[in-house]
């Protein structure tokens, strides 16, 4: 397995624990990135590669409970698998609400860790290609007129073509074109397909 | 005038049947008396009214027929003698009053001190000191139901005989040893009734002198205080409980820390023997060999540890609907022998409408007393005494304690590490009170702080959830 291009980052107040959890994972061919503060991590500029982080929960400067509400407001979308000192359940169980796909207390074996880190891995990939596919639909949408725009919300929303030309007041030949020229600036095949493109990026509600 | 005051003197002298020395006014008496007998069957005769009108004009025909010079001699004559005698009179009666009246207040105040001594909860009771068999010569109501014997079998009877076999001799050998020694004794000690139930009593006896000093009887006054003493135990047991659960609290407390702070060297140390292993993987097999051994013995320490997690795993608090005001008084009790020694005073300001919280008494109870306890030491070395607890709602679902002092304050660099595991700014504090007072707070879903006053001091305060709901959801 080339782990090259994943990073692992790892954010420990305990020098030893950081430098010694990077050099097993480096052995096993990850590329590893340590902090000791949270702050270092949140201003580092992460690459758009399948990546984990291994977060202490108890941080000096900005606990790692707050740093994981941080990330999602930063869009720092990066699977976390917490480490702890304590054997702290309430935490823990937090942490696992807030979005940590694991939870490890120290000392840990190194196996139990690398399956973690394998399964978040996963994840991350998951969550980038969906990243990807919404950034992509994003920039269909940005191509679209500010009246195929309109059309194409009302055409998620489920609206037939005729429902749409009495509500603009426009001829019924006039929507076919509009509505023609969404699905082809969208790369949508059919409308179902159109109504997730509208679903994934938050046009309209998700139906789930 | 004079007729009028002749028929007063008359009638008084028949009245009082006076009994004159002189001679000369015997005769003129006896002269007069008839005449004034017709005189004043006369007078009575006569209707009121005109005898108030006849006597107002002072022209009674009745009166002329006694010559006027006579009369005024035996008026002036009787008038001093009645003076004398009327003076006379008045001192014996004002004597006789006095004598009456002292009588009766000396009488009333009998019978209150009789009652006051009838009607008091103590006993109380009076031992003939001239004689050697201890006596008891009274005895109040409260004595004989205070011990549950009858009048007869008190009266006359040994003090000490009332005493049983049960009773702790050495008691009697003190106080018996005391009172021939001719000082009063004080002591608390159990006692049994008649039917043999047991109380506690708190028993002085002080001694009575006569005018010469020498001991004439004992009095002895016997309270019930089993009550008080129960009231003490409780609050002692009440005490020691608490002591208990901050003591195991506290040994949590230390081997998590402690736990905390091994673990870390120890995930270090697998950690290096594991990439070790790995990146010799298929070579130098004495070097692998030796590395499989350091992480085996690191993983059996990791288990020591684990185990001892699992050892003194902080109980999960028990919840039940609590009203923190009355959660606060309670805990006062615990120490306000604590806060009156230390001269403090100590002030509330309790919401009382404040609806019920979720909690675990006894952990609460450790963090209010802990604060408290926290301020009073704060307060120690300095003048100032007032120590102010408050609650109060924050929000909707958030209640507010505060523990407040006008200590010395929190300096800066303490600030920070307020509530780090063994930082103490206490000659002999562990550096525990804190920590545990700040994890129980959380675990019952609220947080606890602390900030130094704008004036001068320092104030504790933590926040509890109030319904069940978010407590679980933290």
């Amino acid at each position: 397995m080339n782990n090259n291009r994943q990073i692992i980052y790892v954010v420990d107040d305990d020098v030893s624990v950081g430098k010694s959890i990077s050099l097993l994972l480096k052995s096993h061919g990850f590329r590893v990135e340590t902090f000791t503060r949270s702050t270092e991590f949140l201003t580092f500029k992460h690459p758009k590669v399948p990546s984990c982080l291994l977060l202490d929960i108890s941080l000096p400067d900005i606990n790692g409970l707050v740093l994981q509400e941080k990330m999602v407001q930063q869009g720092i979308n990066i699977p976390i698998i917490f480490i702890t000192g304590h054997g702290d359940i309430p935490k823990s169980v937090k942490a696992i609400k807030a979005g940590a796909v694991n939870f490890f207390i120290k000392p840990f074996s190194s196996t139990k860790l690398l399956d973690a880190i394998a399964l978040a891995i996963v994840e991350s990939k998951a969550r980038n290609k969906k990243q990807i596919e919404i950034a992509q639909i994003w920039r269909n949408i940005k191509t679209l007129s500010p009246r195929e725009l309109e059309v194409f919300r009302l055409v998620a929303n489920g609206m037939l073509n005729k429902q749409i030309a009495s509500k603009r007041g426009t001829a019924l030949q006039t929507i076919k074109v509009h509505r023609g020229r969404v699905m082809q600036k969208m790369h949508a095949k059919t409308v179902t397909e159109l109504i997730h493109f509208a679903q994934k990026t938050g046009i309209i509600p998700s139906s789930n | 005038m004079v007729s009028h005051s002749l028929i007063l003197l008359i009638a008084q002298q028949k009245k009082l049947q006076l009994k004159f020395n002189s001679q000369v006014a015997m005769k003129k008496i006896k002269r007069t008396i008839p005449k004034s007998k017709k005189t004043l069957q006369a007078l009575k005769k006569r209707p009121v009214a005109s005898s108030v009108v006849k006597t107002n004009t002072l022209k009674d025909p009745l009166l002329d027929k006694i010559p006027h010079s006579t009369l005024e001699e035996i008026v002036r004559q009787q008038t001093d003698e009645l003076k004398v005698r009327k003076g006379q009179l008045r001192q014996g009666a004002d004597r006789e009053k006095l004598g009456a009246d002292r009588e009766k207040i000396a009488e009333e105040q009998l019978y209150i001190r009789t009652k006051a001594m009838e009607s008091t909860f103590d006993g109380i009771f009076i031992i003939d000191a001239k004689k050697p068999d201890f006596r008891i010569i009274y005895a109040n109501l409260a004595f004989y139901e205070l011990t549950g014997y009858s009048k007869s079998e008190v009266i006359g009877k040994n003090y000490f005989l009332l005493y049983e076999a049960s009773e702790n001799l050495f008691f009697i050998d003190e106080i018996k040893h005391s009172l021939l020694q001719g000082n009063p004794f004080q002591g608390e000690m159990i006692h049994h009734k008649k039917n043999g139930e047991k109380f506690w009593s708190l028993l002085r006896i002080t001694l009575i002198r006569d005018k010469n000093g020498n001991i004439t009887h004992y009095v002895g006054n016997k309270t019930d205080t089993t009550l008080m003493k129960q009231r003490e135990l409780e609050i002692v047991q009440q005490r020691e409980e608490l002591l208990h659960v901050t003591r195991v609290g506290m040994l949590a407390e230390f081997v998590s820390s402690l736990a905390h702070e091994i673990s870390q060297p120890l995930t270090a140390i697998l950690s290096y023997a594991q990439a070790a292993a790995r990146m010799f993987s298929g070579k130098e097999p004495q070097l692998q060999e030796i590395l499989q051994y350091i992480i085996n013995d690191d993983q059996r320490a990791s288990e020591v540890i684990r185990r001892l997690r699992l050892l003194l795993k902080k109980s999960t608090p028990t919840l039940e609907p609590l009203n923190i005001n009355v959660l606060i008084k309670d805990t006062i009790t615990l120490i306000m022998t604590h806060i009156t020694v230390k001269n403090k005073v100590l002030k509330y300001e309790l919401d009382n409408n404040l609806p019920l919280i979720q909690g675990d008494r006894i952990q609460l109870q450790q963090v209010v007393l802990n604060l408290i306890s926290n301020s009073l030491e704060a307060m120690d070395s300095i003048d100032s005494r007032d120590l102010l607890i408050r609650s109060s709602l924050k929000d909707a679902s958030t209640i507010l304690i505060e523990v407040k002092d006008s200590g010395s304050g929190i300096s800066p660099e303490n600030m920070g590490h307020l509530f780090t595991h063994f930082f103490t700014s206490k000659p002999n504090g562990l550096g525990m009170g804190l920590p545990i007072s700040r994890s129980i707070i959380e675990a019952h879903g609220g947080h606890l702080d602390a900030k130094n006053n704008s004036d001068c001091g320092a104030t504790f305060y933590f926040t509890l959830p109030l319904c069940l709901k978010e407590h679980h959801e933290q």
